[in-house]
C-alpha cells in the first residue's frame, strides 16, 4: 500500500473537470485507488463519488493505492496531483 | 416508465433507459460545448440544453448523490444505476452561488420532473458565462451504448439520451 497526503490549490476545489482527469489517470491502473477527505471516501475511478466528497480549495486529502502496479500509480497520481489541483 | 422492459427479437433482452431534458431549450450534441471537459468526453458521454427556462428538473428517477454547494450541478443515480451529471453553464463555478437557488438536499429521493436548481439565466450571461447545460452520463463504461435523442427543441420531460443495457 502506498499513500500521499496533498492540500489542494485550485480555487474551485475538486470539480468536474480536475474530477474527470482524475478518473481517467485512476483508470490507467489496476491498484484500488481510493481518494479520503473531510471524513469521506471515494473510489478514484467512480466520478460521481469524487465530485460527491465536496474537496474545496485548503482541503487535505489523502490518497490511498493498493494493488500490483501501485509504485507506478503513486508515481502517476502524486504528479496528477501536483500539476492539476 | 423507468423500470419498463424493452424486448427486442426473440428473447433479445435489451433494455433502454431514457434520460430526460432537465430544462426546456435547444438539444445539442456534447461535441457543441465548447468546453472540453465536455465535448471530449473526459467525464463520459451524453447530450446539451441550450436552456430557455430557470428551472432545472430531475432527468430521473432515482437519489440526489452530489448537490454542489455552489448551486451550479447535481448528480444523480438512476432507480437503473445510470449516474448523471447537470452542470449548468460552463465555468460557472466561478460564480461561487450567486444566481442559483437549491431546492433539493443530498441523498434524497426524486422523481423525473421535480424542481432540483434554479438558474437565474439573464444575470449569469449577463456576467459572461455560457448557460449551456451538459447532461452527462457519468459512468458511460458500464452501458453498451448512449445515443442522444433526435429533436431540437425540448421541453421538460422529453427523451434527450437513450441508454442501451445489454
Amino acid at each position: 500500500m502506498r499513500d500521499f497526503t496533498y492540500v489542494i490549490k485550485d480555487p474551485v476545489g475538486l470539480h468536474a473537470r480536475p474530477a474527470g482527469l482524475l478518473v481517467k489517470k485512476a483508470g490507467e491502473f489496476a491498484s484500488r485507488i481510493t481518494i479520503e477527505s473531510g471524513g469521506k471516501s471515494a473510489e478514484a475511478k467512480k466520478l460521481i463519488m469524487l465530485m460527491g466528497l465536496g474537496v474545496k480549495q485548503g482541503a487535505e486529502v489523502v490518497c490511498r493505492i493498493e494493488g500490483e502496479d501501485e509504485d507506478a500509480a503513486y508515481e502517476a497520481l502524486a504528479n496528477f496531483f501536483k500539476e492539476n489541483l | 416508465m423507468g423500470f419498463f422492459q424493452n424486448i427486442f427479437g426473440n428473447g433479445n433482452k435489451e433494455e433502454i433507459i431514457p434520460i430526460c431534458a432537465p430544462v426546456a431549450g435547444k438539444l445539442v450534441p456534447l461535441s457543441e460545448v465548447s468546453d472540453p471537459t465536455f465535448s471530449d468526453g473526459i467525464l463520459g458521454q451524453g447530450a446539451a440544453v441550450i436552456p430557455t427556462e430557470n428551472q432545472f428538473f430531475s432527468p430521473v428517477d432515482g437519489t440526489v448523490n452530489t448537490v454542489f454547494p455552489t448551486g451550479h450541478a447535481a448528480a444523480l443515480t438512476s432507480a437503473e444505476g445510470v449516474e448523471v451529471l447537470l452542470h449548468i453553464g460552463l465555468d460557472t463555478v466561478k460564480l461561487n452561488g450567486k444566481h442559483f437557488t437549491i431546492h433539493v438536499e443530498e441523498g434524497q429521493q426524486v422523481k423525473k420532473g421535480d424542481l432540483l436548481l434554479e438558474a437565474d439565466l439573464e444575470q449569469i450571461k449577463a456576467e459572461g458565462f455560457d448557460t449551456i447545460t451538459p447532461v452527462i452520463v457519468c459512468n458511460t463504461e458500464e452501458f453498451s451504448e448512449i445515443m442522444m435523442a433526435r429533436g431540437n427543441k425540448v421541453s421538460v420531460g422529453d427523451t434527450i439520451i437513450n441508454i442501451r443495457k445489454e
